[in-house]
Parts: structure tokens; C-alpha cells; sequence
């Protein structure tokens, strides 16, 4: 139901960048081990992820907020909820489809993602199903967007 | 409270104009039925109250109590009267009254006449001023009941628009206030802020003189007796400041005689009393004192001053260099301003006003009050030239004055000296007083207290700054003196790194000036050479080298400086003789003068060497590296013989690391000597020059050394490379690459870290060479990737993160084994390390897929 009137996907609106985390004292101190949190989460999408359709990081485009990343290190598990910077795109399942795979090649292999979208709740359970995204990827028409938005723009 | 008439029968309300309802309480009927028979004064107050007589009935009233029941009972019928008029007049007389007879009233009285006040300030316009006259009276009482204050200025700020009243309405007001404040301070602080928005509604936009100097003094009273402020400070200043800067002409008829001198002083302390105002007071005065009015100007300068002085009073040091640079900012502007002939000096009145305050008290050393005026002077004085001219002139003779008198006086005239000295080198401002300035800094030299030692050596070190004057007039005793005490402070302070600095950094280099001054001009220069101890030679000798200078007698500097650097116990000081050294050498013309030196010093270095048990190898060495670094740098012929027995040295079981970092030394810049700041001989492309020939050296050393030892020819390899410019380490690599690799499977850790980031822009841009050696790199780095150095794993995930961007069809066949073993990092216990593997792995798994790269 997309109203005559807007059009799609204009010029979303531009978060500000939350700039680059601030090191401390205990990051180079070799014997303090630095459990994994939801910032460094954030931070692996907030370099890496493009919006195909527009040139700037999800996080600009505030697709993906640092409150709806919940990590749990001891208990292995990570859960992630985005929202598509419009609803009823249908670049929201590429979106998702992305940022699972960037989650599945950047985290140890013991975690267990779980990926929501916050609007479309449709998606959600395709991209819960492991073998179906495993399927996806092997589209290599699929594998080629998808590694597209995952080329990092900071190279 | 509303009055009730009561009768005898009990209560009843008698029904009247509804603002005037009279009543009595029960216990003193009495006294209203004696009232009620006296007629000649119903009379009096019937002719008053309907006429204009005023007085008599007044003057015909006693002071006692009966009197006021006896008005109240005769006025009632007026003050009940439904004509405003007449209830004025009926007040009147009661004011009239109370103002005579109010010490008298006891507090249940009060509290009964309070009551019907109060309610009467509801009433007509006309009886105000009145009721106002009679609660101004009623206030002076001392036995006012509690509560009441406040009862009463609620009523009067609630109930009346002060500014609409009239002069003495207004005045009374005021008035009121006074009293109260006085008497109840407790209750209206009670009040809180809501008594300061009273006041300040009250007052906003009066203008008559007497009542702005009543307004004045509450407002005083209010800021010194403690009143809580809450938010309306900033209105509270508001409504006082716009009467700043005051311009008052007093009419000459004025039965007053209020000075314009008076509200400006009452203005002043209300600006300046509290702490709270500076932050809205400083930007109003610096507003007004662009003001084309003298006075104005004058005004905005006392008064800064003074709230100036009241900065000391808080403990804020936030405030305090605030303040402190408000005043500089403040004397630095004046000193600009322009003078005419006949207008006053402004920056003069403000420096005299300045010192007045500040002066007696830094000759009072007891008072606590000496720093903080000290710390106003100095921040007038460094404001400009001007400002320390007139305040050194007031300042310092007295000081000089009193120099033997106390130890902090001393410390004072120090620091004085210091600032003034330190702020203007264009033309000495301390030129009457140099002569007995620099007598008094010597004392103070050979006192025993260590701060003011120091201190007194800055004093001298900035008067050596001074152009060209310091040497004259000193005999060579007094100079001895002092070197001898400084000598002593370095003895005591040897192990602090700040002093040590300090004196190596400024004042050696001083001293060192004056000695050379005193030798070009006589031949006793001899005398003081010998005089001075090593270790103050040393370190200054360095910063010699820098300047372009004939040294005189040069060749014994040389041969000092040898056996210093030979036979130095310290660290700091045969270090330094060796950079001296090597700087003289470096800059030392061609000859035979050279070449003999050189022989010399390296017949001794080779004897010290070899005498593997000497407890002075270590000084030798470092002196033989800081040889070939001057020598390297000028292309001598001898360089190579030097350098060669560098390399033999990488062996040596004893001094092997220590020669391997001195790579480091040999290769790099060094910041304070044999750089072209200093006017050294450094010839250019000499990194590669010295590469290029001794490559070959240092792999063959590499394989045949031992397996300890070949570390040490790594070290010095990377550390060779590493300084290289990027396209010689390119061309380079392919005959180092086998070396590196073996570096990198080293097992010190120093060494794998150097090797790893001499790699890592190599690999970026990759030569051809580097397809043979995949196999080795890959399996080596991805080894590194699980070191237990956090940093050698993450120079390493850099290194395979580079890698991956080799030509695809070279790099392809490792991508399994990459993406397997990258796996391990991703889950480091160090986030960095962490970062690195996913952003290495996140390319590989691009790198040939479709869409990637």
C-alpha cells in the first residue's frame, strides 16, 4: 500500500556518524582480555555495508542503530534487529541477507546470530533459516549484490 | 483577617462596605468603652478626619497605649466609612500615631494592627500611602511577631505595583525592607529567591537618587548578608547594572545633597560583592569601557579592580586566572590607548590604583595576602611594556630594599624578576637595577633553599638572555661562585630528569656563552676553563657544535672530550661527549689535523674494545658509533673501516645488541646533532649509499653466525631497511626477501615486529620477486597470527590483509587456508587483533568471488 504520492526510497534522512570509538588504556594491555560488545558489532557494519542504492554506510543512513544490537559473549550469541530505510523496499531482503553474511564471515564460528527486521517481518524468517541462506548465497547472480555491498569503501 | 465589631452581646457581624470591617478582640473592651467616652477627642478626630486639619488630633494623643485604642475606637467609624476618603484620612491618623508611638506597642497589639495593614494595602489607591506610612512605623518595632515580616512583604509584593507609586510611597517601601532585613533576617531569607524577585520587581526602572540609594543598601544587604540568590541572579544584577556607569548631576537645589560619588561607591559594592555577578559584570565593563566619557571609563576600571580583588576571596582557580587575565588583558589594552597632552593617563590611574592596594602588602610576608597580590602585579606588569615599566620602578626597589630582611621577600623579588624578564627582551626592563639585581640573584645562588636556588638561576639564565650586557662588570670570582653552587645543584639533583633537562637545556648553553665571551677577551680564560668541572662541560659542548663557531683551542676541547667520553661514568655524560665529539668531527675541515685525530681515537677505542674484560667497552662503543655516523655522513674514506668494525661487533657476545640498536642510531636522525639544523656535513642518498655497499656484509655475516646471534644482524638489517626510502627498500627486496623471511621465523619478538612492518608496505605494492616465496610468507604470517604479542599479531594480519591484493591468479590457491586460519583470530581475546582478522578476512572472501573486488 505505498502511497501514489511518495516516491520511493527519496533521500533518506542522514544520521550523523557516531564517530570512531575511543581507544583506552586496557585495548593494548595484553593481559586484559576485551569481551566482545554490542559497539564492536555495530562497528563491523557501520565500515563495511552499503546501501546499494545509495553511496553512503548503512549507519549514515541509520538502517542499522547501535540499541538494537544485543551480543552476549559468554553465552555465544548475537541478536541484531535493523530497519530498512524504507519499509516496503524490496532491497530490505538484500539488506538483511548482507548483514547476516557479514555477521557469519566476521564472528567466530560459535555464535549464534539471530537477524530481525524490525518492519518487514517476513523476511525474518527466511534469513532465521540456515539453509536458506546458504542456498542464496550459492545464486551467484545473489553472491555478486551481496558483495557488493559488502565491499568496504574504506580501501 | 477580617475585623468583626464585637458587642458585648457576643459576636455579630456588623455589615458594612465590604474592604473596611472593623473589630476589636474581646480583651479589650475595656479599653474601647473607655474610649467610646471621651469625647473631646471623638471630636478632634471627627474634625480631622472630615476636614484637613491634620495635626492636632495627633499632638493631643500621649504616648501610651490607650492613645492608639483611642484613635482606633474614634476612627472606626471613618475607617469603616464605605468613602475612600474618609477611610484615608481615618488611616492617616492612625499612621500618624504609630509613628509616634510604635516603640511602645506590645507584640499581641502588633500582631492585631499588622493584621488590619496588611489587609488595607487591598484597599482604594487613595489610602496607600497611608497604610504604607503606618506599616513603615509599625515595622521599626523590635518586637515584631514572627511571621509577620514575611506576611507583610508577601502582602505588599503581591498586592502592590511598586513602580506605580509615588515618590514617598515608593521610599517607604524601601524603607520597610531596611527594617525588616534588619531585624528579621532570618524569616526573609526564609523567603528565598521569591524575595529577591519582590525586591527586584520593586525596583526595576526607579530612578529618584534617594531611593536608588536605598535600593542600593538592600540590594548590599542582600549579596553580603548571605540571601540565597536561587535563579535570579542574573535578574538581580540586571536591575542593578543598568544603573552603570552612574551619571548623576545633582540639581542645585537638592535639600539632600546626594553626590554622584555616593551611588557611585553604593553601586560599586553592590556590582562587585558577589562572586556570582562576575560572569555578567566583566562583560558590562568591558562594554562600557569603550564609553567616550572619562568618568565612565575611570568608573569601570575601579570597579573591575575591586572585583578583581575579590577574586582572591574564592578558592576557584578557575576564577582566579580568570581574573588574573582580565586584568592582563585589561592593562595590555589600556597601554594602548593614545595619549593627548592634557588627558589623564588612564593606564596610570588604574597601575596606581593597582599598586596602592597590592604594594603594602608584599612587604608584610606575615599576611596571606602576599601571593595574591603578587599574582595581580605580575599579571599587570607582563601585560605590556609600558605596565612593567611602572610597576617594576614601584616594585622593585622596595624589594630590594627589604631583600635581607625575610626569605620570602626574596622568593617575591625572584619571582618579580623572573616575569619581567621573561615577558620583554626587546629592551630591558630591569635596566636601573640590573647591577644590584644580579648581586642579589649570586646571594641567593650560595643560599642552601633549593626552590630559591632555582629559581635564582632562572633569574640568571633570562638576564643572560638579555642582549649583550650580561658579562660585563663580573669578576671572574663571582662568576666562579656561582658555577661552583650550581655545580652543587646539579650534584643534588643529578637523578630528577625535569632539572636535569633544564640545565642542559637553558642554562649551559648560557653559561657556556659567557665563558666563550670571557675567553675571546682575555687571556684568563684559561683560569675559568680549569676551574669548571666535567660534567658541566659535557652537555654543553653539544649545543656548541651546533653554532657555527670558531671554537678556540679546539684540539683540547678534542682531547677533553675523548676522556670524558672514554672514561664517563654516566649515561647523560659520555653520551654526550661522544655527540660532541662526532659533531666537531663531522664539521672538522679535511687534513692532517683530522686524520691525526682520527687515528688517535680510534687507537684507543680498538684497545678499549679489545680488552674484553674493561668496565668501559660500553663507552668505547658508543663513541666508535657516533664516530661513524659523522664520518658515514661526509663520505670520509675512514667510514668504512668504522662501520666494518660495527658489523664485527654485531658477534660480540657481550655488546651484540646493544651494536644491533645502534643501527638505529647510524641509520636514523638524530634530533640535537649531525643534522643539517646543525650545520653538519650530511651528504645526500648516504642510507643507500652505505646499503648498497654493505649488503652483501651483513648476509654473509647473517649466515655464518651463530643461532643467538643472528638476531642481532636481523635487528640491524630491519632497522637498515626500515630508514631506507621506499623505492630502494622496492628494488632491494628480492635480495633481502630470503632474510626477512628468515627474520620472520625468528623468535624475538623485536625482531619479528620490525621485519613485519618493513614488509607490510612492500607487499602493497609487490615486486615480481615475491611469487617464489608465497609458500614461506603465507605459512610464516599466518603462523605470526597466534603469537602471544598482541602487536606482532596484528602487524601480521596486516601483512595477509595486504596479501590480498596480489594478483588473484597468485594469490587464489591459499584462500581456503587463509579463511581457515583467520577463523582462529576472530575470536582474540583483544578486540584490535579482533578488528584486524575480520577486516582480513572479510577481503579474502571477496577476493575472487563474484562481485568482489
Amino acid at each position: 500500500m505505498s502511497g501514489g504520492t511518495r516516491l520511493e526510497n527519496a533521500n533518506p534522512l542522514i544520521f550523523q556518524r557516531s564517530g570512531e570509538r575511543l581507544l583506552t588504556a586496557t585495548d593494548e594491555d595484553e593481559d586484559v582480555a576485551d569481551p566482545i560488545d554490542d559497539r564492536e558489532i555495530f562497528d563491523i557494519f557501520s565500515k563495511s555495508i552499503n546501501d546499494p542504492e545509495h553511496p553512503l554506510s548503512l549507519e549514515e543512513l541509520n538502517v542499522v542503530e547501535q540499541m538494537l544490537i544485543n551480543v552476549n559473549d559468554e553465552e555465544s550469541t548475537v541478536s541484531v534487529e535493523f530497519t530498512p530505510t524504507i519499509p516496503h523496499c524490496s532491497m530490505a531482503t538484500l539488506i538483511g541477507l548482507s548483514i547476516k553474511v557479514k555477521l557469519l564471515r566476521s564472528l567466530p564460528d560459535r555464535f549464534k546470530v539471530i537477524l530481525v527486521s524490525s518492519q518487514t517481518h517476513l523476511i525474518n524468517k527466511q534469513l532465521a533459516d540456515k539453509e536458506r541462506v546458504a542456498a542464496a548465497l550459492e545464486n551467484s547472480q545473489l553472491l555478486e549484490v551481496v558483495n557488493q555491498c559488502l565491499s568496504s569503501r574504506a580501501m | 483577617m477580617v475585623w468583626d465589631i464585637v458587642s458585648k452581646r457576643g459576636r455579630r457581624r456588623r455589615s458594612c462596605c465590604a474592604h473596611a470591617q472593623l473589630s476589636l478582640k474581646p480583651g479589650w473592651l475595656l479599653f474601647f468603652r473607655m474610649a467610646a467616652d471621651n469625647s473631646v477627642l471623638l471630636g478632634l478626630v471627627e474634625e480631622f478626619v472630615s476636614g484637613q486639619v491634620d495635626s492636632k488630633a495627633a499632638e493631643t494623643s500621649e504616648k501610651s497605649i490607650v492613645n492608639v485604642i483611642h484613635c482606633l475606637s474614634s476612627c472606626r467609624l471613618s475607617l469603616t466609612s464605605s468613602q475612600p476618603q474618609t477611610r484615608g484620612r481615618g488611616v492617616q491618623l492612625l499612621s500618624q500615631v504609630l509613628q509616634e508611638c510604635y516603640s511602645s506597642l506590645s507584640e499581641r497589639e502588633l500582631e492585631v494592627l499588622l493584621a488590619f495593614y496588611e489587609n488595607r494595602l487591598k484597599d482604594h489607591y487613595v489610602i496607600i500611602p497611608h497604610v504604607l506610612q503606618g506599616l513603615n512605623a509599625l515595622t521599626k518595632c523590635s518586637v515584631l511577631p514572627p511571621g509577620s515580616a514575611v506576611s507583610i512583604l508577601r502582602s505588599i509584593f503581591q498586592d502592590l505595583h511598586v513602580q506605580s507609586l509615588m515618590l514617598a510611597e515608593r521610599s517607604c517601601v524601601y524603607n520597610i525592607l531596611v527594617s525588616l532585613m534588619e531585624s528579621k533576617e532570618e524569616e526573609l531569607k526564609g523567603l528565598g529567591a521569591d524575595f529577591i524577585y519582590g525586591f527586584v520587581q520593586s525596583v526595576d526602572g526607579e530612578r529618584d537618587p534617594r531611593n536608588l540609594l536605598l535600593a542600593f543598601q538592600v540590594a548590599r544587604n542582600i549579596i553580603h548578608r548571605g540571601y540565597d540568590l536561587g535563579k535570579f541572579v542574573e535578574e538581580l544584577f540586571e536591575v542593578m547594572s543598568c544603573y552603570f556607569p552612574i551619571d548623576f548631576s545633582p540639581p542645585p537645589s537638592d535639600p539632600h545633597r546626594i553626590t554622584q560619588e555616593e551611588l557611585v561607591l553604593s553601586l560599586r559594592a553592590v556590582l562587585t560583592g558577589t562572586s556570582q555577578f562576575a560572569e555578567f559584570l566583566l562583560p558590562l565593563i568591558i562594554e562600557k569601557l569603550d564609553s567616550d566619557i572619562q568618568s565612565a571609563k575611570v568608573d569601570s576600571l575601579q570597579t573591575l579592580f575591586i572585583s578583581c580583588m575579590q577574586v582572591f576571596q574564592t578558592a576557584s582557580e578557575g576564577v582566579e586566572s580568570a581574573g588574573l587575565s582580565a586584568l592582563s588583558a585589561l592593562v595590555s589594552c589600556l597601554s594602548r590607548s593614545v595619549l593627548n597632552s592634557d588627558s589623564e593617563d588612564v593606564l596610570q590611574v588604574f597601575l596606581s590604583l593597582v599598586l596602592q592596594d597590592c604594594q603594602h602588602h608584599l612587604c608584610e610576608p606575615d599576611l596571606k595576602l602576599v601571593w595574591p597580590s603578587a599574582k595581580l602585579l605580575q599579571a599587570a606588569a607582563g601585560a605590556s611594556y609600558r605596565a612593567s615599566l611602572i610597576v617594576s620602578a614601584a616594585v622593585i626597589p622596595a624589594l630590594l630594599e627589604q631583600y635581607n630582611n625575610e626569605t620570602q621577600v626574596r622568593s617575591l623579588l625572584m619571582y618579580f624578576s623572573l616575569c619581567l624578564l621573561h615577558k620583554h627582551t626587546e629592551d630591558s626592563v630591569l635596566v636601573a637595577f640590573q647591577q644590584s639585581l644580579c648581586s642579589v640573584v649570586f646571594s641567593a645562588l650560595t643560599e642552601s633553599g633549593a626552590g630559591l636556588q632555582v629559581t635564582a638561576t632562572r633569574v640568571l639564565t633570562a638576564l643572560g638572555q638579555q642582549p649583550g650586557e650580561c658579562s660585563c662588570g663580573f669578576s671572574v670570582e663571582e662568576v666562579v661562585a656561582v658555577c661552583i653552587s650550581l655545580q652543587k645543584i646539579a650534584e643534588h639533583v643529578r637523578d630528577s630528569e625535569g632539572i636535569g633537562r633544564f640545565f642542559h637545556d637553558i642554562i649551559i648553553p648560557h653559561l657556556l656563552g659567557l665563558c666563550l665571551q670571557a675567553a675571546l677577551q682575555s687571556r684568563d680564560a684559561g683560569q675559568l676553563f680549569e676551574r669548571k668541572k666535567q660534567h658541566l662541560w659535557d652537555s654543553s659542548c653539544h649545543s656548541f657544535t651546533s653554532r657555527q663557531v670558531e671554537i678556540p683551542e679546539i684540539d683540547r676541547l678534542l682531547v677533553q672530550l675523548e676522556d670524558l667520553s672514554c672514561t664517563g661514568p654516566h649515561l647523560f655524560s659520555y653520551t654526550f661527549a661522544a655527540k660532541c665529539f662526532a659533531g666537531l668531527v663531522n664539521k672538522m675541515p679535511a687534513g692532517e689535523a683530522l686524520d691525526a685525530v682520527l687515528e688517535r681515537v680510534m687507537k684507543r677505542i680498538s684497545v678499549e674494545l679489545e680488552n674484553v674484560s674493561s668496565a668501559q667497552r660500553t663507552q668505547a662503543f658508543t663513541l666508535l658509533l657516533w664516530v661513524s655516523k659523522a664520518l658515514l655522513l661526509r663520505y670520509h674514506p675512514l667510514s668504512t673501516a668504522l662501520t666494518d668494525k660495527l658489523f664485527a661487533l654485531l658477534s660480540d657476545p657481550a655488546l651484540g645488541s646493544q651494536v644491533a640498536d645502534g643501527f638505529c642510531v647510524l641509520m636514523s636522525d638524530s634530533l640535537d646533532v649531525l643534522n643539517r639544523n646543525c650545520h653538519a656535513d650530511v651528504r645526500i642518498m648516504y642510507r643507500q649509499r652505505f646499503f648498497a655497499e654493505n649488503t652483501t656484509k651483513i648476509i654473509q655475516g647473517f649466515n655464518s653466525a651463530e643461532q643467538e646471534k643472528k638476531s642481532y644482524y636481523l635487528k640491524a638489517l630491519s632497522h637498515i631497511v626500515s630508514n631506507l626510502p621506499r623505492q630502494v627498500q622496492l628494488t632491494e627486496l628480492p635480495v633481502l626477501l630470503p632474510l626477512l623471511l628468515e627474520a620472520l621465523s625468528c623468535a624475538d619478538q623485536a625482531v619479528q615486529l620490525s621485519t613485519l612492518s618493513c614488509l607490510q608496505p612492500v607487499l602493497l605494492e609487490p615486486p615480481a620477486a615475491i611469487r617464489n616465496q608465497l609458500e614461506a610468507l603465507f605459512s610464516r604470517l599466518l603462523t605470526l597470527t597466534t603469537s602471544p604479542a598482541m602487536k606482532v599479531r596484528i602487524a601480521s594480519l596486516q601483512c595477509v590483509h595486504a596479501l590480498s591484493r596480489l594478483p588473484e591468479h597468485m594469490v587464489l590457491p591459499f584462500r581456503a587456508r587463509v579463511l581457515k586460519a583467520l577463523a582462529v583470530p576472530l575470536d582474540d581475546t583483544k578486540r584490535l587483533v579482533r578488528m584486524e582478522a575480520m577486516v582480513a578476512r572479510g577481503e579474502w572472501f571477496l577476493l575472487g568471488s563474484p562481485g568482489g573486488r
